[in-house]
C-alpha cells in the first residue's frame, strides 16, 4: 500500500512538471504547426543548465532564472533562423526539427560528456505525509510546477502579448488584420515553448538524471498529453499531462513501467482514431 | 423527360449557428442549362458540395437520376457521373496539364494496373489529345499545371471535365479570373457541351448567365429567392432588389426585360 | 528534353556498371571492409525508398517505418532460429508478417493525414517497440537474437549461403535494384499516377472518382513491403535481429535521408542514404559525433534545397538541356489577344 502511494504522489507530482513542459509543446504544435521533435531535448537542455549553473556557481537557485532566460533565447533564435523560412511546408519542418534533435543531443555529449550525472537537491530530507516519508524537495517541485502554471495561463489570459497570442491561434488572417504582428507572435510562441521545456528541466533536475539522452523518453510523453488533451486546449493538456503520469504510476505499481506506457501510446492511438478532438472538449479556451 | 435529372428535398446544412443552405428543395429537368445566381454567402457552393458528397447534410435528401445518393462518398458520387468544378481552381499542380488529362480519363476504371506504362493506353492518349485540343492547350501539354496561368487552369478544369464523360457537370464559376477572350472561349465550350450534357452553372458574370442559360435560379441565404426563365428572373422585383447597386447587372436585366 | 534524358540513362548505366564491379573494384581501390558497407548502403537505401514511396509519392509523411522493417527482420530471425526454416520460407515470412503488419496498422492510420498520420505511425512504432523490449522471450529486446545463416542456395553438393561475401553482395544488390525496378514501372503506371493525383490535391482526386483512403492503403502496403524486404535482408546480412532498430530514431534517419537525396525521385533514396552513411563511416572512425553533421545537414537541405539532390540534379539538367527549347514554346502562347 506505502508503494502505491509512494507511486502515485511521484506520478502526481511528474505529471505536474510533465504539464509544464507538454504546454511549451502544445502552444509551438497549435500555433505553428509544427511537430517539434526536439522538444524533448529543449527540457534536456534545461537539465544540463540546471548542472552547469550549479558547477560554475554552487547556487542551484539561479538556475530557475537562467536556464529558462537561455532557453528562451535560444528559441528565439531558432524560430527566426530556421523554422521562419521554410515555415509553409509543412513537412519539412518536421524534418528540421528531427535535425534540431540531434544536434542538440549532441552538442550537448561533446560539452557535457556521455556520462549522466545526478544532482542532490537543494532542499534534504524527508516529511511524513499520509503514512509514509515524502522527500521534500518532490513537494517543493509540485508547488513550482503549480506556480508556473498558473502564471502561464495568467499570461495567457490578461496580458496583451497573451491575448495576441490566443488570437492568431484562433484565426490567424483576422489577428493579422486587426494588427497583431503575427511573425512576431510565432517568434515568441517557439521561445516560450523552449522556454518552458527549460523551466521543466530546471525542476526535474533533481530527481531525474542530467544524461544528454534525457529528452528521448520525456517527447512521446508530452505528444500523449498534447493529443489526449486536445490540440488546442492548454488545460486540457495540463491536465491529460498530470492524469497520465498520475495513471503510469498506479501501473508502474503492479506491473512493468513498459506496460504502463504501453497503455498509454494505446489511449493515444484510440483518442486520435476516435477522438481527435481530445478527450476533454468541455474546458476549451 | 418526366424523372429531373437531379432533385433535392428539403437540403440542409448548417455550419454552428449559421444555417448555410435551409431546406432546400431544387428540381433539375433534363436537357436545360441551369444557372444559380445569388451574392456571395447565399449557400451556391456550400449547395454544390452538398451535392458532390463533400459535406454532408444536416438534413433532406439528394436524388441523381432517380436514385438517393445522400450521404455517398465524393468518389462513388463521382463514378455516378456527377462530375463538377471547384470555385477555388484547383488541379494537380504538379502533373503536366496532359497527365491531369490522363488520369481523370483513367480514374474511372475498376481497376488501375500497377505495372504497365500508363502512356501505353491508345485510346486514352487519343481522348487526352482531343480534349486539349478542345480546350486549347495543346501546346502547353507538358507544361506543370501548377505553373499555367489562372486562366488556363480554369481551363484545364474545364477539360478535366470534359474527358471524364459526365452525365450531370457542375460548374462553379468557371470564368472566374479569365480575361474576355478566355470568357468567351469558354462560354462557346459550355454551350456546346449543353447540347449533350445536363449543366449546372454557378456565375456572378451576368452576361455569361443571360447569355446561355434556359433556367435560372436565384439564391440568397441558403434558399431559393426566385426561380424561372431568363426573362421572369429579369422582371422579378425581388431579384432586382438583391442586385441593387450592381450597375452593370442592372443594364442587362434591363436589357432582358425589353428584349 | 531528349538529352537530358540520354544524359540520365547514361548515369544510369555507369551506376549500374560500378555497382556490378564492386566485389573487385573497391577490394583494389580501397578494401574488402568496404564492399559490405555498400552492401549496407543498398539494404538501408531499400528502406528510405519505402519512406520515399509514401512521402514523395503519395503525400504521406511516415515516421514509423522502422515497425515493418523490425517484422522483416524478425520474421527471418525467428524463423529460422525459432522455428527452423530455411533461407527462402524465412524471407516469405519476415515479408509477409511486413505486409501483414502494414495492412492491419494501415487500415487506421490512412484515416488519418498530415500531423496525425506522422503522429500516429510513432505511435504505433512505439508499441510494438516496447512489446517487443518486454517479451524479451522472444526478440531478445534490445541486445536481439543472433542464428546461424542457412544457405541460400543448394544445387546438388554445391549452395551459396551469405557467409560468401561476393554472393552476400550480388543477392542483395540483386533484390534491391529488382525491388527498385518495380518502383519504377508502378510510378509509370494508371496506380502510380493516381498516387501522384492524391498528392497533389486529394479533394480533386477524390471528385474525379479515386478512392483516395483505399488508394493510400495500398501505397502503405506496398512501402511496408520494401521495408520488410530490407529488414529481411538486413538480419540475413547481420545474422542478427534487434528491437533497437524498431525505434522511432531509425525511421527518423530513413525521413532524412529520403528527403535529403529527394522526395519523389526514384533514386533520391539512394543517394541520400550514400551520404549518411558513407559519412557515418569516414567520420566515426576518427570523431563520435557524427550525428552532428546528419542533424546540421538536415537542417541545411530543409532550408536551402527541399527537393533534396536528385530534384535539384532534374532542375539543373532541364535548365540546361532546353535552353534551346523555352524560347520556342514561349513564342506560341502569344497567340491570344
Amino acid at each position: 500500500m506505502d508503494k502505491l502511494l509512494l507511486l502515485a504522489m511521484n506520478g502526481l507530482i511528474w505529471g505536474l512538471i510533465i504539464a509544464l513542459i507538454a504546454l511549451g509543446l502544445a502552444i509551438i504544435f497549435g500555433l505553428l504547426d509544427i511537430i517539434n521533435l526536439a522538444h524533448g531535448d529543449f527540457f534536456m537542455v534545461g537539465t544540463v543548465l540546471a548542472w552547469a549553473t550549479l558547477q560554475s556557481t554552487g547556487s542551484f537557485w539561479l538556475a530557475f532564472l537562467v536556464a529558462p532566460l537561455i532557453g528562451f533565447l535560444l528559441g528565439a533564435l531558432i524560430q527566426r533562423v530556421v523554422i521562419q523560412p521554410i515555415h509553409n511546408v509543412a513537412a519539412l519542418s518536421i524534418v528540421a526539427t528531427f535535425g534540431l534533435s540531434l544536434i542538440l543531443q549532441e552538442s550537448v555529449r561533446i560539452t557535457f560528456g556521455p556520462t549522466p550525472r545526478r544532482i542532490l537537491p537543494p532542499i534534504q530530507g524527508t516529511v511524513h505525509l499520509f503514512g509514509i516519508d515524502y522527500e521534500v524537495y518532490r513537494l517543493f517541485a509540485a508547488v513550482v510546477a503549480i506556480a508556473a502554471l498558473v502564471g502561464f495561463f495568467i499570461f495567457l489570459h490578461h496580458t496583451r502579448l497573451g491575448t495576441w497570442m490566443r488570437a492568431v491561434r484562433h484565426d490567424r488572417d483576422t489577428a493579422i488584420a486587426m494588427g497583431v504582428p503575427a511573425q512576431r507572435v510565432y517568434i515568441l510562441t517557439f521561445a516560450i515553448g523552449f522556454a518552458l521545456a527549460a523551466l521543466g528541466g530546471v525542476v526535474a533536475a533533481p530527481i531525474t538524471t542530467v544524461d544528454f539522452r534525457g529528452g528521448v523518453d520525456i517527447l512521446p510523453f508530452c505528444f500523449m498529453a498534447v493529443i489526449i488533451g486536445g490540440l488546442g486546449n492548454l488545460p486540457g493538456t495540463a491536465a491529460a499531462a498530470i492524469l497520465l503520469a498520475f495513471l503510469e504510476g498506479l501501473i508502474s505499481s503492479v506491473a512493468d513501467p513498459t506496460v504502463a506506457r504501453i497503455s498509454s501510446l494505446v489511449l493515444m492511438s484510440a483518442v486520435l482514431l476516435l477522438r481527435p478532438q481530445g478527450l476533454f472538449k468541455g474546458l476549451t479556451r | 423527360m418526366s424523372e429531373p435529372v437531379l432533385r433535392t428535398e428539403h437540403l440542409t446544412k448548417r455550419f454552428g449557428g449559421l444555417t448555410a443552405v435551409d431546406r432546400l428543395s431544387f428540381s433539375l429537368a433534363g436537357g436545360r442549362l441551369h444557372a444559380i445566381i445569388g451574392p456571395n454567402g447565399a449557400g451556391k457552393t456550400t449547395f454544390f458540395n452538398l451535392v458532390s458528397g463533400l459535406l454532408s447534410s444536416d438534413g433532406g435528401r439528394v436524388y441523381f437520376l432517380g436514385r438517393d445518393i445522400t450521404g455517398l462518398k465524393p468518389h462513388q458520387i463521382s463514378r455516378l457521373g456527377i462530375k463538377r468544378t471547384l470555385q477555388i481552381k484547383s488541379v494537380f499542380p504538379q502533373l503536366a496539364v496532359a497527365d491531369n488529362l490522363w488520369i481523370t480519363a483513367q480514374a474511372g476504371e475498376r481497376f488501375l494496373h500497377p505495372f504497365r506504362p500508363a502512356t501505353r493506353d491508345r485510346g486514352t492518349r487519343e481522348k487526352v489529345e482531343r480534349t486539349l485540343e478542345q480546350i486549347g492547350l495543346s501546346a502547353l501539354a507538358q507544361r506543370q499545371a501548377g505553373t499555367l496561368s489562372y486562366g488556363d487552369v480554369a481551363l484545364l478544369e474545364i477539360g478535366m471535365a470534359l474527358i471524364s464523360e459526365p452525365r450531370l457537370l457542375l460548374l462553379d464559376e468557371p470564368t472566374c479570373g479569365m480575361s474576355p477572350a478566355e470568357t468567351e472561349r469558354a462560354v462557346g465550350k459550355i454551350r456546346e457541351l449543353a447540347r449533350v450534357i445536363d449543366i449546372i452553372i454557378i456565375e456572378h458574370d451576368m452576361e455569361v448567365v443571360f447569355g446561355i442559360a434556359d433556367d435560372i435560379t436565384v439564391m440568397a441565404q441558403g434558399a431559393i429567392l426566385a426561380s424561372g426563365s431568363p426573362a421572369e428572373i429579369a422582371a422579378d422585383e425581388r431579384v432586382r432588389e438583391a442586385y441593387l447597386g450592381r450597375e452593370e447587372d442592372a443594364d442587362y436585366v434591363e436589357e432582358e426585360v425589353h428584349a | 528534353m531528349t538529352s537530358a534524358v540520354a544524359i540520365e540513362r547514361a548515369l544510369l548505366f555507369a551506376l549500374a556498371a560500378f555497382l556490378i564491379s564492386v566485389p573487385w573494384s573497391i577490394p583494389a581501390l580501397v578494401n574488402d571492409f568496404w564492399v559490405s558497407v555498400i552492401a549496407e548502403i543498398l539494404i538501408w537505401s531499400l528502406f528510405a525508398a519505402s519512406v520515399n514511396l509514401l512521402f514523395g509519392y503519395v503525400g504521406l509523411l511516415s515516421f514509423g517505418q522502422a515497425l515493418y522493417f523490425g517484422f522483416g527482420m524478425y520474421g527471418v530471425a525467428i524463423g529460422i532460429s525459432d522455428l527452423g526454416l530455411s533461407f527462402w520460407p524465412a524471407f516469405g515470412l519476415g515479408v509477409a508478417a511486413a505486409m501483414a503488419m502494414a495492412l492491419v496498422t494501415g487500415i487506421f492510420a490512412v484515416r488519418l493525414t498530415w500531423h496525425y498520420f506522422a503522429i500516429i505511425t510513432v505511435v504505433f512504432s512505439l508499441i510494438v517497440y516496447f512489446l517487443a523490449l518486454s517479451n524479451k522471450w522472444l526478440t531478445g529486446g534490445d541486445d536481439g537474437i543472433n542464428f546461424t545463416l542457412p544457405a541460400t542456395f543448394s544445387l546438388g553438393g554445391k549452395s551459396w549461403s551469405f557467409t560468401d561475401a561476393t554472393f552476400q553482395y550480388f543477392f542483395i544488390l540483386a533484390t534491391v535494384a529488382l525491388c527498385f525496378w518495380l518502383m519504377h514501372r508502378l510510378i509509370g503506371s494508371p496506380l502510380g499516377r493516381a498516387f501522384l493525383a492524391i498528392r497533389d490535391n486529394d479533394v480533386r482526386a477524390s471528385l474525379i472518382g479515386l478512392n483516395v483512403y483505399r488508394l493510400r492503403l495500398i501505397a502503405f502496403i506496398m512501402a511496408g513491403f520494401l521495408a520488410g524486404v530490407a529488414g529481411a535482408l538486413f538480419a540475413f546480412f547481420g545474422r542478427y535481429a534487434s528491437a533497437s532498430y524498431m525505434f522511432y530514431h531509425v525511421s527518423g534517419d530513413a525521413v532524412v535521408w529520403a528527403i535529403v537525396g529527394g522526395a519523389g525521385t526514384l533514386l533520391g533514396p539512394l543517394v541520400g542514404t550514400t551520404i549518411f552513411i558513407l559519412v557515418r563511416e569516414i567520420v566515426s572512425t576518427h570523431w563520435e559525433h557524427h550525428s552532428l553533421i546528419v542533424g546540421v545537414v538536415a537542417i541545411l537541405v530543409v532550408m536551402f534545397a527541399p527537393k533534396g539532390l536528385v530534384g535539384l540534379w532534374h532542375e539543373w539538367l532541364t535548365r540546361l538541356t532546353e535552353r534551346g527549347g523555352a524560347a520556342a514554346v514561349e513564342t506560341k502562347l502569344r497567340t491570344e489577344p
